[in-house]
């Protein structure tokens, strides 16, 4: 039995599903991010009303847009006094001194410099009735495009992996073509059909890839079991974050599973189909 | 009936050698027939084209009335189950018992167990090797090995038996008892065709002799002799 390729295609699809469970969760948290991802315009505490209602409306048609709230000068001060509750900052507070704001949540995180630089004019001044516009910057952007060049050097990565293992497969495959040669010799002569004569190298490839993506799927298990699931309670008790996907006891897992088990055989199938094209000529 | 037909059949190997050339042969249902000649002749070739171990170069070959040359390779596993081959090298498995040797050919050609199990006893008996289906090739004598070759060619009742030098490196005596062997074969309606370059095996039988040399039949001659 191909031993060697057995603990390859393990080790192999251990690491593809390693990786697809980080890049995946660090998805899943970006995604949270950008569901966060706001611009707060601050208004002047002079802005009439007409202006008011005239700025909500036109940032309403942005496509952009997902939702704007208003936030008036009195609803600022009281989720001021909450959030600081029991503060000493509280008895220094005279009067109203927090402005009226939009609160505007964006559809796709990324555009959100593009919508902020809309309440500046081209000097670098805030247009009329706006004191001021804080939004999330571009660490979001440089974030979502680290991710992207992480997630194609890992794919890369198991690329080359799974053509290792496939090259293993094909070897030990070759051996036992080899080992055999005499009995294949005799089975063509006396006419077996070509099914019959590949049927068990294919076989023996299938197992040697299905065997190895079981084993790569039980030591994800594990992993899963003693380090992502106590992980995910931390990360989810620390960062507010809900929709961690594969991590943990989400169902995204099993499918991962059964995908990781299913990649195993083909490679296996495929490897061994190789070979036999090469070396088992009917 | 013809049952096997060679037309213009020229062979030659990536080497360049030629090894037949431009053969004509008609062989008739239920013949026996010799193929002899000297060694390099082109006898094995020969067989081996007929069982399309390696394709013709040019010419073309019917077997049962069909072209063998263009046949798809999903059909060849027929024509060789309707062939029986005795391979001048024996071709026996070293790893399995003479039972198993045998077995492996109707195995392979997907046979259920309870004909398996009748049918390689039975033609066990007709090669007189019954009580040592439980050895190994290597512990059998030459002649031994032969008749198990044949037994192996036959069991499946192929209606065309070629055996390419059966007789090869055997006393007379025991070469005598392979052709009694065959010729019994023959007398049940199969076709044979024989490779051999044995001359007292040609002369006592008195059958029909293709004589080649160098890749060219110079002899086709009905209850012929080897050489006169
Ligand atoms: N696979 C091959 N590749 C190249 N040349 C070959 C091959 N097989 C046979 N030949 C050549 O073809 C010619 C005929 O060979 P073949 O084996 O048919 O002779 P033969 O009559 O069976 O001889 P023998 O009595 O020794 O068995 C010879 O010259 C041989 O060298
Ligand atoms: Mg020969």
């Amino acid at each position: 039995m191909g031993f060697t390729a057995i603990t390859t295609v393990a080790i192999t699809l251990f690491i593809v599903g390693v990786f697809s469970v980080i890049l995946f969760d660090v998805q899943g948290v970006l995604n949270s991010i950008e569901g966060q991802v706001e611009i707060a315009v601050y208004l002047k505490d002079n802005v009439s009303n007409d202006l008011k209602v005239y700025l909500e409306n036109e940032i309403k048609k942005w496509p952009e847009v997902d939702s704007i709230a208003y936030v008036s000068k009195e609803q600022a001060l009281e989720k001021f006094k909450v959030q600081n509750e029991g503060s000493d900052i509280l008895k220094e507070i005279q009067g109203n001194p927090l402005p009226a704001s939009f609160e505007i949540k964006l559809k796709d995180a990324q555009k959100v410099e593009q919508v902020a630089l809309r309440f500046v004019d081209k000097d670098g001044k805030s247009i009329d009735g706006v004191d001021e516009v804080i939004y999330g910057k571009s660490y979001i952007r440089k974030l979502f495009s680290i991710t992207a060049i992480a997630g194609t050097i890992a794919l890369l990565i198991i690329i080359i992996l799974i053509l290792a293992t496939m090259v293993l497969i094909y070897n030990t495959i070759r051996l036992s073509i080899y080992a055999r040669r005499k009995e294949i010799e005799v089975m063509k002569l006396v006419g077996a059909t070509n099914g019959y004569v590949r049927a068990p190298f294919l076989f023996e490839g299938f197992f040697e890839g299905f065997l190895g993506g079981g084993i790569a799927v039980v030591l994800l298990y594990l992993l899963n079991k003693f380090l992502l699931i106590k992980g995910e309670t931390v990360i989810v008790e620390t960062m507010h974050i809900k929709n961690l996907a594969i991590l943990g006891s989400s169902n995204i897992i099993l499918i991962a599973y059964f995908g990781i088990i299913i990649i195993g055989g083909l490679i296996g199938i495929l490897s061994s189909g190789f070979a036999l094209r090469r070396y088992l000529k009917v | 009936m013809n049952i096997i037909e060679f037309r213009d059949v020229s062979k030659i190997y990536e080497n360049g050698t030629a090894a037949l050339k431009d053969i004509n042969l008609v062989i008739k249902k239920g013949e026996f027939v010799f193929l002899v000649g000297p060694s390099g002749s082109g006898k094995s070739t020969f067989v081996k084209l007929m069982i399309k171990e390696t394709p013709v170069t040019s010419g073309t070959i019917f077997v049962a009335g069909r072209n063998i040359c263009i046949l798809k390779s999903s059909k060849i596993p027929q024509l060789r189950r309707n062939i029986g081959c005795i391979f001048q090298d024996y071709k026996l498995l070293s790893d399995r018992t003479i039972f198993e040797n045998i077995a492996f050919a109707l195995e392979v050609i997907g046979k259920p167990n309870y004909i398996i199990k009748a049918q390689v006893p039975q033609v066990l008996k007709l090669v007189g090797l019954y009580s040592k289906m439980d050895s190994y090739p290597h512990q059998l004598s030459g002649g031994e090995q032969q008749r198990i070759c044949i037994a192996r060619a036959f069991v499946n009742r192929p209606p065309i038996l070629l055996a390419d030098e059966p007789t090869g490196n055997l006393d007379p005596a025991t070469s005598e008892s392979i052709m009694k062997l065959l010729s019994r074969i023959n007398l049940i309606g199969t076709t044979v065709v024989m490779a051999t370059h044995e001359k007292s095996i040609v002369n006592a039988m008195r059958r029909r002799v293709v004589e080649m040399e160098e890749g060219l039949i110079i002899r086709d001659q009905k209850r012929g002799v080897y050489g006169s």
